[in-house]
């Protein structure tokens, strides 16, 4: 019959998709060393420091993505969220409601949670496609930001020293931006529930195999409720996080930005029908996105081809994964004794 | 063949179908009166002239409404159609500037879109474990990326000769050559997915993709034609809505691929495949329409539009799903 | 000393419009191994789901260690000590091994999990079980019966005093069995006890103390295996004479229809040559895994074969897809029906009518009414209990099921070569026969017919001629008179043995 002992298992193929976050890094290194020979001016610390602030919002959402992907579901709705969020606080700091700037990203969080609630309650209890639901936020919640906008925006004078928040290190010791700081601080949280906490594997169970789940007791639906509610969350905190970084407040901002988002979870290696995917993945994946988009027009490409390139390197990757995954197969069968 | 016991088997239909006035097409029947009366009420202006007036700028989406439906039905989804648009609508631009004449731009525009929608149906057909919703993502943000280099620096694009675009938005009468292009296209992708065989293996595979295999269906083919076809749909839509903007820009068909999706599901076909007919869509999306058009003439904020539907996406799949689970509950509460 | 640890009185389940336990009684004593044993659909599942606190029993009563219970879901189960092993392994394939184990009872510190403490103690359930693999590894890389033994390593870490076996023999080699029946009597000695499923007699001979037999969802009796027979078991499961079951009429075997020269496919089998006569039932057997299906898949277009010819009428086919298997005359009756066989949500009729529409359209639209004469007929024909072609094809039993399936092949008035692979699979004993009986019909109407079959009964009884399969190998070839039970299982397990020379000449001259 058709054994196969664990020595003949280890093949070269199986060590690179084992290390899938290995090889990110490799491709990530290589970028940043071709890009730095070209332009120097690359990869000095106040350039990697502008690129990871001005990536900060889709590196955060990317790390509510990867819990939605691990789920099996997807969530298109989150740039919208951002945006209602952004803009409520936007306009509470410009009509003076609030001058706390912590409250402010409260205030931002707590919309996106409701957001999320609401698209999370839709697809966990009420049975709707996610793909359904989230476009059906995405309607609701931009329409809402525009709604809240009232034809009016709130630009650096407006918002007061809500700005100041990007601008200052304070939370990095006067050493690392607030921002990145933020950034940071997100990854560390998600490694760890993701990773070491019971809520966290049951992400993954209930991604892997959702009857064996609910069987082993897990509250299925309960989990996926809040994976969207922590989505949410993520993406309203990101709307007040987008309104400090980019000094204004429009119903339209980051408009389509959901699409860089998954595409950073599906370049991390995250499955698009659940169970796999890490924390590190996701964030790899961001970060060639990004290191990509600012390093076009370093290599001559123009800007104006960026959105090509990265369309064709999402498709390069997919397409890759899918033909690493044939051949595996291909040489596993190869290695049978018949 | 032996073995029989005489038993017989009816061959009618009145147990097992739903009558019209219980089906979901019925409910948007009756939603589309009210939502004319609601309209009627709130506008003087809502007449049939001004109806028919504004329906052009919306009646070309309904192209991507009927291929839409067939994706649905499969069981597949096709995200990229938006950027379909922008592409042919930037290419047929610059082939009118070039001084084509106006049917070859219509061809070019209509093979731009086709080779749009079958370079999704090969990826899809060849790579068959990629999920649709990966792939279209990835050549919608490649497509609207090549109308964007086309589109150049200033990322729009105006008709030098507005005549040719023109006569593709002449009237009949009251009516735009468009709509009797969209109800004669609605006729056949309805004839074609109710009465053919192909429109069955569209219902088949959507519900059993394995099973359509092994009956025989080809059902990568068949994907791969639906995804051409779509293709080809968007390239059409591209065509009439420049000849009602006279331009392209990179932000045309922005949102398409939703309010198509958007019309389908709230006709009722489901999406995951397999459920739903074309009239529903068909209805679902004249009562966006007349919705659209209502508020329009109202000076309604459009956004609020976008929450309204938002709305009625969601809660169309929601409430049937409740219903159900209400009436399961009784059921276990009325065996105990 | 005995002792009941389990004991199960007057057990009713009632799903909609079946009854699928019917008072039945079931005790486990401490220690014991017992097995249960009855034909598919006489409740066995249903039952081990009462147990398990899947499905919730209408009447009787549970008694853990003499004090009554009542479970309302698997938690419940899995806190009283009681863990049941799938025969699919119910598995997370993206987590590891350690994971897999400890799902939902994972060792935490301060709210965090401890890997390297739960790594280390799946080591200790995995070593005494012999486990070539580590923790660390991931579920869906290994193999059925390494992931098997990662269920009862998650068994014994909950403490499980009751363990539950659900065919778990089925998608094993003769090796690997045996290495399971030790790791069994391992667990006997250290006093858990253990409820075995198994269609194979060989199991319950090697392993069980009692067997307990169900039949048409109601307890027929408890035995000891040393005390009963094989015929007598089959008699208590099959509730009649074998005899009944069986009707096969004697039919005018005909020329060669479909011949399979050298078929390979990497990996899943290689070399597999045979023919089928019009009018002749011809068997294939083997283990789960032994490549019949896939061999089969590969003649009917559903996959591609790598090298080898298929010959129909003596003119070689090129076979792409099912169609062309279909316009040519060949067509696979698949095992999994619900997945493969049937579209569950429509009618019978629609689905019967599925493969011919082209045929059933003028001017490319369907004619309906057509359509429904025909699909009317060919059910009918097949004796399909239904009231209506419009019944959707999820309402009716596995044994109807399978005559649409029928119905469907017939319905394609081509039709050469029918393969029907494990076509009795979730019949109920009284269809069963009904099948039998369609597939002798149709041999007699001079179809060439190829059955893939595990179950012994079936294939002594049906076939004209009988292949055994092992590794992917075509093992042996026997007539219907020299096929013996211990013929074919010798066959179909003769791991080292085949000689792939002996089997390839005779498969090719064998008549």
């Amino acid at each position: 019959m058709n054994e196969q002992t664990p020595e003949k298992k280890k093949s070269l193929w199986n060590c690179i998709t084992a290390s899938r976050e290995v090889s990110l890094l490799l491709v990530l290194i290589v970028l940043c060393a071709l890009i730095g020979i070209r332009s120097p001016e690359f990869l000095t610390i106040s350039n990697i420091g502008e690129i990871l602030k001005n990536n900060a919002v889709i590196m955060i959402m990317a790390l509510g993505m990867l819990c939605v992907l691990l789920t099996g579901g997807i969530d298109i709705s989150i740039t919208s969220t951002l945006a209602f969020a952004g803009m409520t606080v936007g306009m509470l700091f410009k009509y003076k409601l609030i001058q706390s700037t912590g409250l402010g990203f409260l205030i931002a969080a707590a919309i996106g949670a409701m957001c999320g609630a609401i698209i999370g309650a839709a697809i966990a209890y009420g049975g709707v496609a996610s793909i359904i639901a989230a476009m059906g936020g995405m309607y609701i919640f931009r329409g809402l930001a525009y709604l809240v906008a009232n034809s009016q925006w709130a630009g650096a004078d407006a918002l007061g020293s809500f700005t100041n928040f990007a601008l200052s290190s304070n939370l990095g010791f006067g050493v690392i931006n607030n921002v990145i700081v933020i950034t940071i601080l997100c990854y560390v949280i998600f490694f760890i529930v993701l990773k070491w906490t019971k809520f966290g594997r049951s992400i993954y169970a209930i991604g892997s195999n959702r009857t064996a789940a609910a069987i082993s007791g897990i509250h299925v639906a309960r989990v996926e409720f809040l994976v969207y509610v922590i989505m949410g969350l993520l993406a309203g905190f990101c709307g007040a996080l987008s309104v400090t970084i980019y000094s204004s407040a429009q119903p339209n901002m980051v408009l389509g930005k959901e699409m860089d988002v998954i595409a950073a979870c599906v370049i991390g290696g995250v499955s698009m029908s659940g169970g796999s995917g890490t924390v590190g993945g996701a964030l790899l994946g961001a970060l060639i996105l990004s290191v990509i988009a600012k390093a076009l027009p370093l290599v001559g490409i123009d800007a104006i081809a960026q959105n090509t390139v990265k369309g064709v390197i999402i498709l390069a990757v997919v397409i890759l994964n899918v033909v690493t995954k044939r051949m595996m197969d291909r040489s596993n069968l190869e290695r049978r004794k018949l | 063949m032996a073995g029989r016991s005489g038993r017989t088997i009816s061959t009618d239909r009145k147990r097992y179908t739903k009558g019209f006035f219980s089906s979901w097409e019925f409910v948007l029947v009756i939603l589309f009166v009210a939502i004319n009366i609601f309209c009627k009420i709130i506008s003087q202006n809502y007449t049939a002239a001004n109806v028919l007036r504004e329906m052009p700028k919306y009646l070309s989406e309904m192209f991507l409404l009927f291929p839409m439906a067939y994706i649905l039905l499969l069981g597949d989804i096709d995200i990229s159609v938006g950027a379909t648009v922008c592409l042919s609508a930037t290419v047929s631009c610059f082939a009118s500037n070039a001084g084509f004449p106006i049917g070859a731009v219509v061809l070019i525009g209509l093979l731009t879109g086709l080779a749009c929608g079958m370079l999704n149906g090969l990826i899809l057909t060849v790579f068959t474990e990629l999920p649709a919703m990966i792939v279209t993502l990835s050549t919608m943000i490649i497509y609207r990326g090549i109308a964007e280099i086309i589109l150049g620096s200033g990322g729009s694009v105006s008709l030098n000769d507005v005549s040719g675009f023109s006569a593709l938005a002449g009237m009949v009468g009251l009516f735009p050559y468009l709509f009797f292009l969209v109800l004669i296209l609605g006729v056949v992708f309805t004839i074609v997915s109710a009465k053919t065989p192909f429109g069955r293996s569209l219902y088949a595979i959507g519900s059993n993709r394995s099973a359509a295999f092994y009956s025989g269906i080809k059902v990568q083919r068949v994907r791969f034609i639906v995804f051409s076809i779509t293709g080809a749909m968007a390239g059409l839509c591209a065509v009439f809505l420049t000849s009602t903007l006279f331009g392209a820009n990179t932000t045309t068909g922005n949102g398409f691929e939703m309010d198509a999706i958007a019309m389908a599901v709230f006709g009722g076909i489901s999406a995951v495949g397999g459920k739903g007919r074309l009239a529903g869509g068909i209805i679902s999306a004249f009562i966006i329409i007349c919705l659209r058009i209502g508020l329009g003439e109202i000076n309604m904020n459009p956004q609020v539009i976008l929450i309204i539907l938002g709305i009625l996406l969601i809660s169309a799949v929601l409430a049937p799903n409740i219903s159900t689970k209400i009436k399961e509950k009784k059921q276990v509460l009325a065996r105990k | 000393m005995t002792e009941n640890v389990l004991e199960l009185k007057g057990i009713t389940k009632i799903f909609p419009g079946v009854k699928a336990l019917d008072h039945v009684q079931f005790e486990l004593r401490r220690g014991e191994v017992h097995a249960l044993m009855g034909e598919n659909g006489a409740g066995k599942s249903t039952f081990i789901k009462v147990i398990t606190g899947v499905n919730h029993a209408e009447e009787g009563e549970m008694y853990l260690n003499g004090r009554k219970v009542n479970f309302r879901g698997p938690m419940d189960a899995q806190a009283a000590g009681i863990a049941a092993v799938y025969q699919h392994p119910t598995s997370y394939p993206d987590l590891t091994v350690t994971e897999n184990i400890f799902m939902n009872h994972e060792i935490k510190k301060h709210g965090l999990l401890q890997w390297k403490a739960m790594n280390a103690e799946a080591q200790k359930y995995l070593d005494p079980l012999d486990a070539d693999f580590r923790p660390t590894a991931e579920m869906g890389t290994l193999s059925v019966a390494q992931q098997q033994m990662v269920e009862i390593a998650k068994a014994i870490s909950m403490n499980a005093k009751i363990m539950i076996l659900d065919e778990p023999t089925a998608a094993l080699t003769a090796n690997e069995s045996e290495r399971l029946y030790r790791i069994i009597e391992k667990l006997k000695a250290e006093g858990v006890s253990i409820i075995f499923i198994s269609h194979r007699f060989e199991d319950m001979y090697r392993i069980a103390d009692r067997v307990t037999v169900f039949r048409d969802s109601q307890y027929i009796g408890t035995y000891q295996t040393n005390e009963i027979s094989n015929d007598e078991m089959i008699k208590k499961m099959v509730g009649r004479e074998i005899k009944d079951l069986f009707p096969k009429p004697e039919t005018k075997i005909g020329g060669e229809v479909l011949r399979v020269e050298c078929l390979s496919r990497t990996g899943y089998f290689t070399n597999v040559s045979f023919c089928v006569r019009a009018g002749e039932i011809v068997s294939f057997t083997g283990l789960v895994g032994a490549g019949r299906t896939e061999t089969m898949e590969a003649v009917c277009g559903i996959t591609h074969a790598d090298s080898g010819k298929v010959l129909l009428n003596g003119r070689e086919l090129r076979i792409k897809c099912p169609s062309d298997a279909m316009k040519a005359g060949i067509i696979l009756l698949p095992e999994d029906r619900q997945r493969n066989g049937l579209i569950l949500d429509w009618g019978i009729g629609h689905n019967v009518t599925l493969p011919i529409l082209r045929k059933l359209s003028s001017r490319g639209i369907v004619d309906v009414s057509r359509e429904r004469e025909i699909s009317r007929k060919y059910l009918e024909d097949v004796d399909t209990k239904a009231v209506s072609i419009f019944e959707p094809a999820s309402s009716l039993s596995g044994g109807n099921q399978q005559k649409v399936v029928v119905a469907k092949a017939l319905a394609q008035d081509n039709m050469k070569v029918i393969i029907m692979d494990e076509p009795t699979k979730g019949v109920d004993v009284g269809a069963k026969s009904e099948i039998y009986q369609i597939m002798g019909n149709l041999a007699g109407a001079g179809y060439a017919i190829v059955m893939i079959s595990s179950e012994m009964p079936e294939i002594l009884a049906m076939s004209d001629r009988i292949y055994t399969m092992c590794g992917g190998r075509v093992t042996g070839e026997l007539n219907h008179e020299d096929a013996t039970q211990e013929k074919i299982l010798g066959l179909s397990m003769s791991k080292d043995g085949p000689q792939s020379d002996i089997s390839k000449k005779e498969a090719v001259t064998g008549e």
